[in-house]
């Protein structure tokens, strides 16, 4: 495993040692076969594993929904949705179908697929390639939500929710795509569970809670404040659902302040949750108002400029935490 | 009474008193649901499929035991007919451990993976592409079965239909959609969404796939038909179409009010001119003696099954939360406080 990848590499690397690993496995998806994915996720994949990496018509509902039914079946199909905003036009068959299918059918039905998905801004996409979703899937039973922030937890949890019984919503970054780029390493589950929390730095200023490509920008930001004394601990959440609350509360009881990072709307986001979680379990570990930094309820616009007024980054986040380290 | 028929691709052929019982038991059992229901013993929706017994006998008639079925919300027919336990059923219906999800289902949510009853789907057209990746899925991994998915005229207007009748013609897969065309999605005429019966049929074909039509007031009909599609998407393993007219006895649900939408006793009219069953006991198939014995096992087949459910324990109100996840996710959950 030794040498570099890029963060879209590790995926095809998991995608072709899952393959590998198990007849079962299926990809599917818009443009994977002889494209290789838009992103180059599968490129290669179709020649290496015949009849296995299968290109569908423009037609996500009948994809998930195929999926949901060749899983039924015995298969552990991998669906690739091209961009995270077009899952609304699958939203039926996950909501409805992978995520009740379980409990519907009182545990005769297991659904295990992971359905892959590109999200993030800065990549000048525009308003209908860009906005964060996974919040919407975090909220519905049923599913589990991973969204990787480097080359080594692409690599391993792609393996993992192929694996998992559950069926996963993976959120990949597709600004992270080719600008990230590591070794994937020794395999990086987490040792209590396989949805843990890792605390990607140390402090005891300042718990920030992010995921993602938000994860980089936030170790940036932590880089600046320890100049000025500031040593924020840095928590990349890895799983939005479940989200591991044992390292949360293990961090915030140590810094006693919490800010939450994300990509995703702030309004009703996953910080909201976690949010709420801490000021009712950890009150009294908190000695100043908990603090979310997160996108304004808008659209992701294309331009440029408009884009990075709106999202996160290490300058915006830089300011947030020292005044939250102040407070 | 017909004898079974070998042919190539199925074992036995049901005989014309096996599909004459199958459509009496599906009747009687929901007959006997809706008298439940209005003597409070039960509760929650009830979606009837009375008078459309014949599209389920005479499908569903057709298959293999291994073969696959997704049904709609109203599906009881289809489970009976795949051979899922009346007692089973109700006690699902009654909300009962004994159920088939012990009562998280429950009427539009049965499932009985055992006997190839994939389940029904509440979302209307939802379970055809779980039927379609199932039975695509099943011929990679080597088994020679087909799947059938059921649909109404309603769920033909869905998205995700077309959809997947255009990916089976892409992918191909040994399905079956089986169309029951009651005339009306809800209150919606069909006759404003596709046209005279027939019409979904016709639309179906532009996909590039076989498409037929069939009368299901008649259940010898409809098996013919239907088993000579079946036949043939199992050997070439390319999905086919057909749209089985029925008609709709009973209102959309146990409290819909259809007189609102529709002429009052339209229904008892269907059962005059369009009842499947009527139609098979004034067939030369059957005669009286084996339509009296069939009804008479039947009658006490299914109030034995009623009786047999009533006979169960709800179950535990803890459990409301749990088979979200898999056992081991949810025992870290538990441990964990997620």
């Amino acid at each position: 495993m030794a040498g570099e990848l890029k963060y879209a590499e590790a995926i095809r690397r998991a995608l072709a040692d899952e393959l590998a690993s198990d007849p079962n496995v299926v990809v599917m998806g818009q443009e994977i076969e002889a494209l290789g994915g838009v992103f180059t996720a599968t490129q290669g994949l179709a020649e290496s594993f015949e009849g296995r990496v299968l290109d569908t018509p423009l037609a996500e509902s009948a994809t998930v929904g195929w999926a949901i039914g060749a899983a039924m079946a015995g298969l552990r199909p991998v669906v690739e949705i091209m961009f995270m905003d077009f899952i609304a036009t699958a939203m039926d068959q996950i909501v409805n179908g992978a995520a009740k299918l379980r409990y519907m059918s009182g545990g005769q039905i297991t659904v295990p697929i992971v359905i892959r998905t590109p999200s993030d801004a800065g990549t000048g996409h525009g308003p209908q390639h860009s906005q964060h979703l996974e919040t919407w899937f975090a909220h519905v039973p049923g599913l589990v939500v991973a969204m990787p922030s480097t080359v080594p937890d692409a690599y391993w949890m792609l393996r993992q929710s192929i694996r998992d019984d559950n069926p996963v919503v993976f959120v990949e970054s597709k600004y992270l795509y080719f600008r990230e780029s590591g070794e994937i390493g020794p395999e990086s589950r987490g040792t209590a569970h396989p949805y843990e929390a890792r605390i990607v730095r140390n402090g005891h200023s300042v718990t920030v809670v992010t995921a993602g490509r938000m994860v980089a920008e936030s170790l940036a930001a932590a880089e600046s404040l320890a100049v000025d004394g500031i040593e924020c601990e840095v928590v990349d959440l890895r799983f939005i659902w479940p989200y591991d609350r044992e390292t949360l509360a293990q961090s915030i009881e140590r810094t006693n302040r919490l800010m939450i990072v994300h990509e995703a709307v702030q309004d009703f986001g996953w910080g909201s949750e976690i949010c709420s979680w801490a000021a009712s379990e950890l009150f009294y570990s908190l000695d100043a108002p908990i603090r979310r930094l997160a996108t304004p309820r808008a659209p992701i616009p294309f331009a440029a400029h408009l884009e990075s007024a709106l999202v996160p980054n290490r300058t915006i986040i830089e300011s947030a935490v020292r005044d939250l380290a102040m407070h | 009474m017909t004898t079974p028929e070998e042919t190539p691709s199925s074992r036995s052929r049901p005989s014309a008193l096996d599909l004459y019982e199958t459509m009496v038991r599906i009747r009687e059992l929901e007959t006997r649901i809706e008298s439940l229901h209005y003597s409070g013993k039960m509760h929650g929706s009830f979606h009837s499929s009375m008078g459309q017994e014949g599209a389920a006998a005479g499908v569903i008639g057709c298959l293999r035991s291994t073969d696959l079925v997704t049904s709609t919300h109203r599906g009881h027919g289809h489970a009976v007919a795949k051979g899922m336990s009346p007692t089973t059923i109700v006690a699902e219906l009654l909300g009962l451990q004994a159920g088939s999800s012990g009562g998280k289902g429950g009427s539009m949510h049965l499932h009985d993976i055992g006997c190839g009853f994939l389940g029904e789907n509440a979302i209307v057209a939802g379970g055809v592409p779980w039927a379609a990746g199932a039975a695509w899925a099943s011929r990679r991994l080597g088994k020679d079965l087909v799947a059938v998915s059921f649909v109404g005229d309603g769920g033909a207007a869905q998205g995700v239909f077309a959809e997947t009748l255009r990916m089976a013609r892409t992918w191909g897969t040994p399905l079956l959609v089986a169309c029951e065309n009651n005339h009306l999605a809800h209150s919606m005429p069909v006759e404003r969404t596709f046209g005279e019966p027939g019409s979904i049929a016709a639309w179906a074909a532009g996909f590039g796939i076989r498409a037929e039509y069939v009368a299901g007031d008649d259940v010898f009909g409809v098996h013919r038909i239907a088993a000579e599609m079946i036949d043939e998407v199992r050997i070439t393993g390319r999905a086919a179409f057909l749209e089985v007219e029925v008609w709709r006895v009973r209102a959309h649900s146990l409290n819909d009010p259809d007189y609102r939408y529709l002429p009052r006793d339209l229904g008892k009219s269907h059962l005059q001119t369009h009842d499947p069953i009527a139609n098979a006991e004034r067939s030369p198939e059957l005669s009286d003696a084996e339509i009296a014995a069939a009804r008479e096992r039947v009658t006490q087949e299914i109030a034995d099954a009623i009786e047999a459910a009533f006979e169960g324990q709800a179950a535990a109100e803890s459990l409301a939360t749990s088979g979200v996840y898999t056992e081991a996710f949810e025992r870290e959950a538990q441990l964990r406080g997620w």
